[in-house]
């Protein structure tokens, strides 16, 4: 069996406007579109999974919040209605998705043999989280290959935000040396917004995009600062800066997402692709690529 | 029509351990506070069931369930292991439609949630299983708003208490939340439960003595010091509105059952309007 590697990592905010603006048959609500460049930056993405043919996409996902360590989903199938809870007038998806059990089982392995809290989801009632579900899509709406869904386990907002990015290297480490030994052709997910004030009304028509604005000028230039390192390929100055960017934008990278895949990829120094930026409820969204396949960086080259 | 009324007001947790806390032996003092307070519940012969859950998440205001049955079987995010949580709720949605009318008029932003599939949170479920197992007695659910601070909360207490009265209803209203909230963030063994952390032990009683006394106002006052000092279950604002309802001056809860669920803190407070 080849190693695996990790073939790309990609920024995948989850706000469920993206899909109710796409119009997928999977999900209920109609709209008239809005949000067309983060959609159209998402459809670059796709592009670029097809032709890499990943085994497994792996996610990792602040909506699936877990206090007792870092959880692995561990059915061979998920299959249901996912309607959700904070914007139940937008979406309400019918997902099915197959599970990379081999993978799911190694990843529980390292990261207990790396000493942290995990455990396997196994109850097949289990309702998939919306945020899960909107970065896969978004990346791979076919649902045709094989996923791996972790929790966020919630240190970061428990003890500190150092303490939870030190969990979440440390699990990306797991997860890298996971992939590695299943010999896996594997696609990251970090389903994180940037920066998160967002507005508590929504106009009329929710996708009315003469109300779409940024929060603020603020978190505007926040984010950009972080893009532009993230341009840049100054990776490791992203993972310096983050606590900052959390405390400065009340960031939904503080769940730990970026933090995990960054550190499964080796904090590689390589200029992510910044496909499309644009606000939700006034949150900062970005969709970013990381193509490691020009460097042939193995899993875990930093672990 | 004579006016409507609310007859008890409960304070309860909502995590799910207790519902399987018979078989797995464990929180028993907890179950036997929950089961009293189902026995009282039932004896005032409610027309509805007033829940305000903590876990019931909102960002886009105050929201209301209008669905007429919520039903279907819940899964928990972190304890999934435990069991399924079946559900099936008959809703009030005339008297949910007016709470949400008035909490609008008070200048609330509300929405009303109606969506075959939507997911009724794990609060609002364990609390129907201890307090209306078989779902006879119709429900109003309202959402926990994020943003909403502990003024927002009382006023949309008041607003319930003002729908309940218009519609002559005997209402039992169920703040459903935890006290502090400090998870044990290892696996435990569930017979030995114990808070995770004694000062969090410490607050919880003490709020708990002021609510005995008659002394809610009080428990107003220090909340936010509580909620900073224990990661109290989203600050803890339940309260708020169960007062916001009741009134200051009227509250006062008698504890029926109180202890540590995964190191956090819980507990049966009944407020008996009637006496």
């Amino acid at each position: 069996m080849a190693e695996g590697k990790i073939l790309a990592g990609f920024l995948a905010p989850h706000p469920p406007h993206i899909v109710y603006g796409e119009n997928p048959e999977r999900n209920i609500p109609r709209s008239t579109g809005g949000w067309e460049v983060l959609r159209w930056g998402y459809e670059n993405c796709r592009e670029k999974i097809k032709k890499l043919r990943p085994d497994v996409i792996i996610v990792h996902s602040p909506h699936w919040m877990t206090v007792v360590g870092h959880h692995f989903t561990y059915l061979p199938r998920l299959k249901g209605l996912s309607v959700d809870p904070i914007f139940p007038h937008l979406f309400r998806y019918q997902y099915d998705m197959k599970i990379d059990m081999e993978l799911a089982e190694a990843c529980f392995e390292e990261t207990r043999a790396a000493g942290l809290t995990t455990k396997k989801m196994t109850n097949p009632n289990f309702r998939v989280d919306y945020g899960t579900i909107v970065s896969l899509h978004m990346l791979n709406p076919d649902w045709d290959i094989p996923v791996l869904s972790i929790s966020a386990n919630n240190s970061p907002y428990f003890f500190s935000t150092k303490v939870g990015q030190e969990q979440m290297v440390q699990l990306g480490q797991a997860t890298a040396r996971a992939i590695k030994k299943t010999g896996r052709r594997a696609v990251l997910a970090a389903s994180n917004t940037l920066s998160h004030l967002h507005f508590d009304r929504e106009p009329d028509l929710p996708e009315d995009m003469g109300r779409e604005h940024i929060y603020n000028n603020d978190q505007y230039r926040w984010d950009m600062r972080l893009l532009g390192l993230i341009r840049a390929g100054r990776t490791r100055e992203v993972m310096q800066i983050l606590p900052e960017f959390i405390d400065k934008t009340a960031s939904e990278v503080k769940a730990g997402s970026l933090a995990w895949m960054l550190s499964a990829m080796g904090v590689p120094e390589v200029p992510g692709k910044v496909h499309g930026y644009w606000s939700v409820i006034g949150t900062g969204n970005a969709v970013v690529e990381w193509d490691l396949t020009q460097q042939a960086v193995p899993a875990g080259a930093s672990a | 029509m004579s006016p409507g009324k609310i007859s008890k007001a409960y304070l309860v947790p909502g995590l799910p351990h207790l519902v399987f806390g018979k078989k797995l032996q464990a929180w028993t003092e907890l179950v036997r506070g929950y089961e009293q307070a189902g026995d009282n519940c039932r004896k005032s012969k409610p027309d509805v069931l007033v829940t305000y859950s903590t876990q019931w998440i909102s960002v886009l205001g105050h929201s209301f369930q209008t669905h007429p049955n919520p039903s279907g079987i819940h899964v928990d995010e972190n304890w999934y292991d435990l069991g399924d949580l079946p559900f099936s709720a008959k809703v009030d949605v005339d008297l949910t439609k007016q709470m949400a009318s008035k909490a609008a008029g008070k200048g609330l932003a509300t929405k009303l949630i109606n969506f075959d599939g939507f997911p009724l949170d794990t609060g609002t479920i364990v609390a129907q299983h201890f307090l209306n197992a078989d779902g006879s007695v119709p429900v109003a659910v309202l959402s926990s708003n994020v943003y909403a601070n502990a003024a927002d909360s009382m006023k949309l207490g008041a607003a319930v208490s003002e729908a309940i009265q218009e519609s002559g209803r005997n209402a039992v209203l169920v703040a459903c939340t935890g006290m502090s909230g400090r998870f044990h963030t290892t696996e435990i063994d569930f017979k030995k439960d114990e808070f995770s952390n004694a000062a969090d032990d410490q607050w919880n009683r003490r709020l708990l003595k002021m609510m005995e006394a008659g002394k809610c106002g009080e428990v107003l006052d220090v909340m936010g010091d509580f909620a900073a000092n224990t990661m109290a279950d989203m600050q803890f604002k339940a309260f708020a509105w169960l007062i916001g309802a009741l009134g200051v001056a009227k509250a006062r809860g008698k504890v029926l059952a109180y202890g540590p669920i995964y190191g956090t803190g819980a507990a049966v407070v009944e407020f008996d309007n009637a006496s």
